[in-house]
């Protein structure tokens, strides 16, 4: 059974501020769909409107065709996990993932089971005031998991994750992805998906600015530009600049050419004799794709002093 | 609904506290029972009634309770998650409503017997049998109840749960002070009708019945109006409201 | 870190959460609003003899020489005396419808105007022989006194008691206010209204009558003065004199008859009466606002981890506790001066706009009741903030206090309670400090209803006070131990 999560044109204004403007985006089965975008782009409120939490002025959000509000045992249909942090502290992680349970007609046999999936070892019996934040979010990912749900949504899942924790999430992630569900990842931290999203919905001021495969993004981002060493640096510059190449010096014996081709270039230089030392065809990190992509819709830019 | 109450009984079972405030309910029901009617000795109007004092505190407590059951998740943000597994709002506040007022049932059933076991020893004229005293001895458990849905549906309103707390308590003990104030008899019988407390606590009376502000089983409809408005209040506001 | 640097911290927090503010401010307003619900919904109606409507006039008690409500309503026979002098008389017999308080005895007074100065030597119903002078002093003699003798020399009126006649005996010395050369002397029976007093829901309701006392003297002996003895009422509209009430002489016997009071007067609620603390009934509704408050001042950085934050800023954390006591207590002393300063005058010029009689008070009083109200206010706001420290959790903290403070009155004036009971809650709970807005005291002299219900305390103002501050500073003591000890 595979369940794609459609969120369609959703708008909501928190009084004069507009949280969102028009989010539409489709998570769909199998991928790991990472959802990026600056601090107070919209992500969390879009997460909380997709689990009825908030309720949009307008648009739609859907699990498998069905708005959350509507689904018997919502937690079979789709896990999530928006606040690992969002727990009694007198109750143990046991009696905690125990209640999720039974609001789903399971049973403490279920319980047990995501204990173990989720790698709880014996603080599961322990108060959850007493857990690190790495803790929480196990305990979370194990009360997503309670449904055996075809479709997964975590908000910052790799908060406060030691690097262990880290490498386990993604391993986690790609596994449960490959077993054919609709995973909704969402970060500020573009490196935290560049190994584990296949997929990637980036958004600025409560709209989508691109939704796109993560290799087609990055190819996007690198665009057709090289970097030459070389040198014989005013010399190179002309020679390309001549064939009809935009031309910059980036350094003392750096150059990046756009507009040209990688094998064009290697052949122009040899056929007027011009020495290099390396040509790279430059490959743009997801970082840079994605600070590209948002640069103008950051809001909360860091003022540097 | 049957998911909803089991969740919602594993949490209210699961959560340091509770056990702790039923046995307080009982403890300070009983304890300021007692001490009232061993006063009684040198003569009380209705003793009664008297016997079953320890209930305007025990309610504090209760309200302590009902209020934490909605409130406690608000304050951690756990409220989320209840929302999230359980969409259907009211059915998470009827489910809580249920699950709070079966507990005060229990507690307040052992805090009203203590009461009368205690005034039936310190005090062996009181009959225990007469059908007044039983309807006080219910009613009393009836009122808790009550008072436990009030305190759901204000804390559902106004989340933070000191605030509740505080306007339930309010909302009880305002209306039988702010009553001494007023000279008009007739003003001062409709306030005494309308208070929660005041109408709600005439189910203990046993004599004079007909010098109450109003009947006692009235006075119990007007405290179940309190608390269905504020339920009402509460399941429109968690309704309406992001969580 | 200076104290008053973690002052400045506290308040800059204080003042910047929007909700505590709110919550200051809606405590001034519903102190102020709760106390418009006694006029507002107060009103009577009376019809005069020939069915005319009453006026504030005709039920304004008359004043006694220091400004205070008196009763002067008493059967006088009496013939005037210039100068020095003295009278005597034996009382052979009390009789009539004899109450406790009912009086009979000598009398010098300034005039026959009600609520004029005088010094008086009574036997009484059960209370023996007294000196009493100007309305509100009383002083016990010898109980089995017959004989009674009033002096005066100048401004001071002496007062003597004897059981044979021969041996006398000071009971008391006094000067009335402002006597006049010549005065009124002579002997007076009164008798009060016999009240029943009985309570139902919050309410104590008096029912009774008037009643009528009659002394029989003899070896009447009035010095300085040959005239005849002349009697009638002092009386003004309210009671006094009463139907049977007069004198007769026969041969030396003189049987005086007397319905009445000669005494300060003393206000109950739901009368036609008020006093000034009946304005302040709101407190209560602004009380619970400012519990609310206070224990949210610290109850909030424990659920959030912020009292980390505070106490790694200022690691003495005494210091961090005495501050935000400091500010949550002086920022609600205002708030309450504020309330009570409003509330006081606005809602005893309503009360006078209603044709009600609100008693007057020395100024010093009148401070004394609405700068109380404001510490009572303040020193809830700390012992909420104690409370809240210790138990860390708002609802807890804010039901316990609630509790401590307002559930101890709400029994002291519900009628489960058997009255011993009421009053020693009255006296051993924080709601003691209720005591702080009573403005008239009891007297007494006077039989009434002297209940919490009815706005008298068992403690005197500044002692019930004190007994709220006794709470707050343990619990405060606590606090401190509890916060230096325990984990943040």
């Amino acid at each position: 059974m595979s369940t794609t999560i459609d969120v369609i044109d959703l708008r909501k204004r928190f009084g004069s501020t507009v949280a969102l403007d028009g989010m539409t985006f489709t998570v769909q089965p199998g991928l790991v769909t990472g959802f990026v975008g600056p601090n107070g782009s919209g992500k969390s409120t879009t997460m909380r409107v997709i689990l009825g939490l908030d309720a949009a002025d307008d648009g739609h959000a859907l699990i498998g065709g069905r708005s959350y509000r509507d689904l018997r045992y919502p937690s079979r249909r789709i896990g999530s996990l928006l606040d690992a942090g969002a727990l009694q502290p007198s109750r143990t992680g046991r009696n905690h993932l125990l209640w999720l349970a039974h609001s789903q007609g399971l049973g403490a046999k279920r319980v047990d089971e995501v204990v173990t999936q989720a790698g709880l070892g014996s603080a599961i019996r322990r108060k959850a005031g007493g857990y690190s934040l790495g803790m929480r979010q196990r305990l979370g990912i194990a009360a997503a998991l309670l449904g055996d749900p075809p479709a997964l949504m975590l908000d910052e899942p790799f908060n406060g994750m030691d690097p262990e924790g880290i490498v386990w999430m993604r391993g986690f992630l790609r596994s449960l992805a490959a077993e054919g569900r609709a995973i909704l990842v969402s970060s500020h931290l573009m490196s935290e998906l560049q190994d584990t999203a296949d997929h990637l919905v980036v958004v600025g001021r409560g709209k989508v600015i691109a939704d796109a495969g993560v290799q087609d993004l990055i190819t996007a981002a690198s665009g057709d530009r090289v970097t030459l060493r070389t040198a014989a640096r005013t010399q190179a510059m002309t020679v390309l600049a001549q064939a009809g190449a935009t031309v910059a010096a980036t350094g003392p014996d750096t150059v990046t050419v756009s507009g040209l081709a990688a094998g064009r270039i290697v052949a122009l230089l040899g056929e007027n004799a011009v020495p290099f030392a390396e040509v790279t065809a430059h490959r743009a990190s997801l970082e840079e794709a994605y600070m590209e992509l948002t640069r103008d819709a950051v809001e909360f830019r860091a003022v540097s002093r | 609904m049957r998911e909803a109450l089991h969740a919602e009984w594993t949490k209210l079972r699961t959560v340091a506290g509770t056990g702790w405030l039923l046995v307080a309910v009982i403890v300070l029901t009983g304890a300021l029972s007692a001490a009232a009617v061993a006063g009684c000795a040198a003569g009380c109007s209705d003793p009664a009634r008297t016997s079953l004092t320890g209930v305007d505190f025990g309610q504090a407590v209760v309200a302590i309770l009902a209020v934490l059951a909605i409130s406690g998740e608000y304050s951690v943000g756990m409220m989320r998650v209840t929302l999230t597994a359980m969409p259907r709002r009211l059915t998470v506040l009827a489910a809580k409503a249920t699950v709070v007022s079966g507990l005060v049932v229990l507690a307040g059933a052992v805090a009203v017997l203590v009461s009368i076991v205690a005034g039936r020893l310190l005090l062996p004229g009181l009959s225990l049998t007469d059908g007044a005293m039983l309807r006080a001895a219910g009613g009393s458990v009836l009122y808790l109840v009550l008072i436990g849905l009030l305190s759901l549906g204000v804390a559902t309103a106004v989340r933070d749960s000191a605030t509740a707390v505080g306007v339930v308590l309010g909302l009880l003990y305002l209306f039988p002070v702010l009553a001494t104030a007023i000279g008009d008899p007739l003003w001062h019988r409709h306030f005494q009708q309308i208070g929660p407390m005041t109408a709600g606590l005439a189910i203990q009376a046993t004599v004079h019945l007909d010098a109450l502000p109003i009947s006692p089983w009235a006075g119990i409809g007007v405290l179940a109006a309190w608390a269905v408005g504020a339920l009402l209040t509460g399941g429109l506001v968690l309704r309406l409201r992001d969580a | 870190m200076m104290f008053w640097q973690l002052l400045h911290a506290e308040w800059t927090k204080f003042r910047t959460v929007r909700g505590w503010v709110i919550g200051m401010l809606a405590a001034v307003l519903v102190t102020v609003l709760v106390g418009l619900l006694g006029p507002t919904s107060s009103s009577f109606s009376c019809a005069g003899p020939s069915g005319q409507a009453c006026t504030l006039a005709d039920h304004t008690p008359p004043l006694g020489p220091d400004g205070e409500a008196v009763s002067d309503g008493f059967y006088f026979v009496r013939q005037p005396l210039t100068g020095d002098g003295s009278i005597t008389a034996r009382l052979t017999s009390l009789t009539g419808t004899v109450q406790p308080w009912s009086k009979v005895g000598v009398i010098i007074k300034a005039s026959t105007r009600q609520g004029s100065a005088y010094a008086a030597v009574v036997g009484t119903g059960s209370h023996g022989v007294r000196m009493q002078y100007d309305y509100t002093h009383d002083t016990a003699g010898d109980p089995a006194a017959r004989w009674f003798r009033l002096t005066r020399s100048g401004d001071t009126v002496t007062g003597y008691d004897s059981v044979d006649g021969t041996h006398w005996h000071q009971i008391s010395s006094a000067t009335p206010a402002g006597l006049p050369a010549t005065v009124q002397a002579g002997l007076l029976a009164t008798s009060p209204e016999f009240t029943v007093a009985s309570q139902s829901l919050g309410r104590t309701n008096g029912s009774g009558g008037p009643t009528l006392a009659t002394g029989t003297f003899d070896n009447v002996a009035l010095t300085g003065s040959g005239g005849t003895w002349i009697g009638g009422n002092v009386a003004g509209q309210g009671p006094g004199g009463g139907p049977g009430s007069g004198f007769r002489q026969s041969g030396g016997t003189f049987t005086v008859s007397g319905s009445g009071d000669i005494a300060p007067a003393v206000p109950a609620k739901g009368g036609l009466d008020k006093t000034i603390e009946n304005g302040l009934i709101g407190v209560f509704a602004g009380l619970i606002a400012v519990i609310i408050v206070a224990t949210m001042f610290i109850t909030t950085e424990y659920r959030r981890g912020l009292i980390r934050t505070t106490l790694a800023a200022s690691p003495r954390r005494g210091g961090v506790l005495a501050a935000k006591a400091v500010v949550v207590g002086v920022v609600t002393f205002v708030a309450g001066l504020v309330a009570a300063a409003i509330a006081v005058p606005l809602v005893e010029h309503l009360e006078h706009g209603k044709g009600f009689y609100v008693y007057t008070v020395t100024p010093l009083t009148e401070l004394r009741v609405v700068l109380g109200t404001a510490a009572l206010l303040a020193v809830a706001a700390v012992l909420a903030l104690a409370v809240g420290t210790v138990l860390r959790r708002g609802a807890g903290a804010v039901a316990a206090v609630i509790v401590a403070i307002v559930l101890p009155y709400v029994l002291t004036i519900a009628p489960v309670l058997p009255p011993a009971a009421a009053e020693w809650l009255a006296r051993l709970t924080p709601a003691a400090a209720f005591a702080i807005q009573q403005s008239v005291p009891q007297y007494v002299q006077v039989t009434a209803s002297y209940t919490p219900a009815n706005g008298y305390f068992p403690l005197a103002p500044w002692a019930g006070f004190a007994v709220l501050c006794g709470y707050t500073v343990v619990a405060l003591g606590v606090a401190m131990l509890v916060l230096r000890r325990r984990d943040a």
